[in-house]
């Protein structure tokens, strides 16, 4: 008995070590054999050939819809984030282009839903990815006039808290001033009026 | 004719009366005010345990009444910039008794305005992003450095012309009120003693102030209005937003100013001093602002009109036929309309007809807000049904709590400070002495009003 449950933990081991390595989905009605791109770096498009044959090898299926898949996080939701679709050639062949846009490892699958199933034929893979993380769209719109930027922003700012300090400047020199005078305790209302 | 030291001991005990003298009512309107505000915080904690769904604001129409509000109070506080800084540029002599009162309206509206700002975030820790990844390019930022700096200036606005005023307080209170009161007028007096030197320094930094506040002031509701147009959205899409928002700031601040005056004027027995001729000429001010914001209404909505590009006439069509048409048409008629009706005829040309037609502004501003806040983002980007807002218990009751505080503050304010600018009423009264006293050649009085102006 034990050496029929070892038989078979060593059977399913087998069958997923092949499934992960291979890249490749055996089903019912298809094949799915997945050629990933090699290293692939943040911001530089990259493209999977995935082929599509019947069952038995023999037949390639084409104009099938393949769906390109990554698992992502984005504000605090884990989840499949659809990259791109593609369809099938004559010789069953597409070929689906990603632009990794972080660093890390990522996780991704093809799918496939034949008309006639209810569960779709897939496959997954894992893709290193190499480089940093960082901004890659960079806006082109807009008109670019030399000199009028930010810094005459900036310019206007550091202006009006400079001239806003020459102001507290005075008080402080108002103050300085009513150290130095020596008068009456009392300040009567001639005394106080200002000539602002 | 009066001894003069005899007005001016009158006019020192006025000034100083709401200081020294508490009666039961301003308790009974104190506890009042922080039941609201008590009230009000309730309903924010409940919004910071569940978040913004307990407004009515959704991912469609994401502004509602919290940010109608921040635009309200940012344009109430130009009142003191106008009444104070202009008036003060331009040496209109009339301006002296009102212009601690519309500095004081500056400062508070500000602190008010910009408390909905973080309210609206739904989590207030989340304004440090606005400092961490904030980008000078986005009119957000412009918006916080614009009424940073304004606030600032009209803090220092507010203060200057203050400080012989407080002198008197530090003096002439000495042993009369609390000490940290004495302690608190000795700081902010900064050792005022009145001589030529202080005199010269004082007026050299009101000056620089004066004429660095108002073009402040024209960016911060300038700004406050890019935060709409520079949005892509069909109702917003106006060249003329900046300059629309500047007026109806003005405005609005101008109402309100008045209607601070009038209940000052009848709590604080300062007939003396606000006198008739005051509301009368705010209420030109009201009424020449009246016709400028006429004007922009018809320029606005009869060039995009004509056009009605895409979106547009979904606006239109809510604004002034269903949905929003009750609030556009109040805003026409019992803003723009009324007012300058009110001011400019004869018969209502009085304290309570200016003070009516302030109070119809000031509602109808608010109302403009709304509706320019809401039916912007109603309009829909895509082939959807539209979205539908309106404020929920927790919005309302925030607001309520906002103008309670904007009321307490102004309370405590003229508790503390004087709300008569003290030495500048002493010199335009000596300078109207002198010019009645001197051949009429020239006078630097205000004419007075035309059309009577008697109640």
């Amino acid at each position: 008995m034990k050496s029929l449950v070892g038989v078979g933990l060593a059977a399913v081991i087998l069958a997923t070590t092949v499934f992960v390595v291979g890249g490749s989905a055996e089903a019912a009605h298809v094949d799915l054999n997945v050629a990933p791109a090699g290293e692939l770096t943040v911001g530089s498009p990259a493209e999977t050939q995935v082929t599509l044959l019947t069952a038995d090898g023999a037949r390639p299926v084409a104009g099938a819809v393949l769906t390109l898949y990554r698992e992502a996080s984005f504000a605090g939701t884990t989840g499949e984030v659809e990259m791109g679709r593609a369809i099938t050639d004559e010789n069953g062949v597409a070929v689906l282009s990603y632009e990794p846009r972080a660093a890390g490892e990522h996780q991704m699958r093809v799918e496939y839903l034949p008309t006639d199933a209810t569960e779709p034929e897939e496959a997954t893979w894992s893709q290193s990815v190499a480089g940093t993380t960082h901004q890659l769209h960079q806006s082109t719109s807009g008109i670019q006039v030399p000199g009028l930027n930010v810094w005459i922003l900036m310019a206007v700012l550091a202006t009006v808290w400079t001239i806003l300090l020459s102001v507290a400047l005075r008080v402080i020199a108002i103050a300085r001033d009513g150290r130095e005078v020596d008068m009456p305790e009392s300040v009567a209302l001639e005394d106080v009026k200002g000539t602002a | 004719m009066e001894e003069v030291s005899v007005w001016r001991d009158r006019l020192e005990q006025t000034a100083l009366a709401p200081i020294t003298k508490t009666s039961v009512w301003y308790f009974v309107w104190v506890a009042a005010l922080l039941a609201i505000i008590g009230w009000g915080l309730y309903a924010y904690s409940v919004q910071l345990r569940d978040g913004l769904v307990e407004t009515g604001m959704r991912d469609r129409i994401s502004w509602g009444l919290y940010i109608t509000t921040f635009v309200f109070f940012i344009g109430i506080s130009h009142a003191g910039t106008l009444i104070s800084a202009i008036l003060r540029v331009s040496q209109a002599p009339w301006r002296t008794p009102i212009t601690r009162m519309a500095e004081f309206i500056t400062v508070v509206a500000l602190m008010c305005g910009a408390l909905f700002v973080i309210i609206d975030l739904g989590r207030p820790d989340r304004l440090l992003n606005v400092i961490i990844h904030g980008r000078w390019q986005s009119p957000i930022i412009w918006d916080v450095l614009a009424i940073t700096t304004y606030l600032t200036a009209s803090t220092a606005y507010l203060f200057l012309p203050m400080i012989p005023d407080l002198a008197l307080l530090r003096d002439r209170l000495a042993g009369r009120v609390s000490r940290w009161r004495i302690w608190l007028y000795s700081l902010l007096s900064v050792r005022w003693k009145g001589s030529a030197e202080q005199k010269r320094s004082m007026g050299s930094a009101i000056t620089v102030a004066m004429i660095l506040i108002i073009p402040i002031a024209v960016s911060v509701h300038t700004v406050v209005s890019w935060i709409f147009a520079m949005t892509l959205r069909a109702p917003w899409n106006s060249t003329i937003f900046g300059a629309f928002f500047v007026a109806g700031a003005l405005y609005s601040g101008v109402a309100a100013l008045i209607i601070l005056m009038a209940i000052l004027r009848k709590v604080y027995h300062l007939e003396e001093y606000l006198k008739v001729k005051h509301f009368i000429y705010l209420g030109y001010l009201l009424a020449t602002f009246a016709l400028i914001m006429i004007y922009a209404n018809i320029s606005e909505f009869t060039v995009t009109g004509y056009k009605l590009e895409a979106g547009e006439e979904f606006h239109f069509r809510q604004l002034f036929l269903n949905e929003y048409a009750g609030f556009f048409w109040f805003y026409a008629l019992a803003g723009l309309v009324l007012p300058p009706l009110l001011i400019l005829m004869p018969w209502t040309r009085n304290i309570w007809g200016i003070v009516a037609a302030s109070v119809l502004v000031v509602a109808a501003m608010y109302v403009e807000r709304y509706y320019i806040v809401v039916t912007g983002l109603r309009v829909p980007l895509m082939p959807y049904d539209p979205s539908s807002y309106s404020p929920s218990w927790v919005e309302i009751s925030v607001v309520a709590a906002g103008f309670a505080l904007f009321a307490l503050l102004i309370t405590l304010f003229i508790k503390i400070f004087p709300i008569i600018a003290v030495w500048e009423v002493v010199e335009e009264h000596e300078s109207e002495e002198l010019s009645s006293a001197a051949p009429p050649l020239v006078t630097q009085s205000a004419p007075e009003p035309a059309g009577g102006g008697n109640l």
